[in-house]
């Protein structure tokens, strides 16, 4: 056995494991983390696949970035620890229902059968991130400027869900306080008006 | 030797764990989530296998594609949930029927 095969195994097999445990833990804090060392692994499965820039933005960005923002929200939400639902059914139903898919995933890989395929190592010269940045910015261009505009709509998003006025408050509205005059506040009723 | 369908039975199985997630956790809708995110990082080893063993970069800058959406999406999916828990007071999906679905 040389170093990738055992490599590949005591990683998929860490990816696996920490994975069926985040399906059933129920503390929010230990899946977050499950999931951060779950990003880690499959960053080392990249590099194998010689993907280097995806693997180093995965490490970055997923468990820099999107990671960090999962646990700040569940720290910040105080999520009380719940035992999970005891209903048998779902869990029985979830099990079949996977366990369908997989085994028809597995025939349609089989049946193709890809183990005859070799990687054939053209231009391997240049290195993984001027291959995909030269591609990046020649023909998917476009691509790239709608991703741009997706994750500014997503910051005009999650702020605008959040910028909600709460309705019983009691914050002062300076803008409202100087534009009222007398007329609004002060009204003079007559006698037989009432 | 490790070869393709290594890669890709790895990837079904772990796409086919985090399908599993969705439908067991019911109270817990960050869990749920954290499921949406393992399966598109199946789908992304999936797309990094084929790019390798073809040696076509493309798959490479569709899997760049994707941690953007994805990225995006659970930014929205977290300040949804912190509205959602901010006037329920509580994260369990069979709760939150206020659409009347």
């Amino acid at each position: 056995m040389d170093i990738l095969t055992i490599l590949f195994y005591l990683v998929t097999s860490v990816i696996i494991i920490s994975s069926m445990s985040l399906v059933i833990v129920s503390n929010t804090v230990h899946a977050a983390l499950l999931l951060v060392l779950i990003f880690f692994n499959s960053a080392i499965l990249w590099l194998t696949l010689k993907a280097e820039f995806l693997a180093i933005v995965l490490v970055l960005v997923y468990v820099g970035a999107v990671l960090v923002l999962f646990l700040f929200v569940i720290m910040l939400l105080d999520i009380p620890v719940k035992k999970k639902s005891s209903n048998k059914l779902y869990l029985l139903f979830s099990v079949i229902t996977s366990f369908i898919m997989f085994a028809e995933l597995y025939m349609i890989i089989f049946y193709h059968d890809f183990s005859n395929e070799v990687t054939t190592n053209v231009a391997s010269n240049l290195n993984n991130t001027y291959e995909i940045g030269y591609k990046l910015f020649t023909q998917y261009i476009f691509s790239f400027e709608i991703t741009a505009f997706i994750l500014l709509v997503a910051i005009i998003a999650a702020i605008a869900i959040n910028l909600t006025q709460r309705e019983r408050s009691l914050r002062q509205d300076p803008g409202k306080q100087i534009l009222e005059n007398k007329d609004s506040r002060l009204k003079v009723i007559k006698g037989d008006e009432l | 030797m490790i070869t393709m369908t290594h890669y890709l039975v790895f990837s079904a199985l772990l796409f086919c764990i985090s399908i599993a997630g969705i439908f067991i956790n019911r109270k817990n809708i960050l869990l749920l989530l954290m499921s949406i995110e393992l399966m598109l990082l199946s789908v992304n080893t999936n797309f990094i296998v084929f790019s390798h063993y073809s040696s076509d970069i493309t798959g490479q800058v569709f899997v760049f594609f994707i941690l953007a959406v994805a990225a995006a999406e659970s930014a929205i999916g977290l300040a949804i949930i912190v509205s959602l828990f901010r006037i329920r007071n509580s994260l369990e999906i069979n709760l939150i029927n206020k659409l009347k679905g």
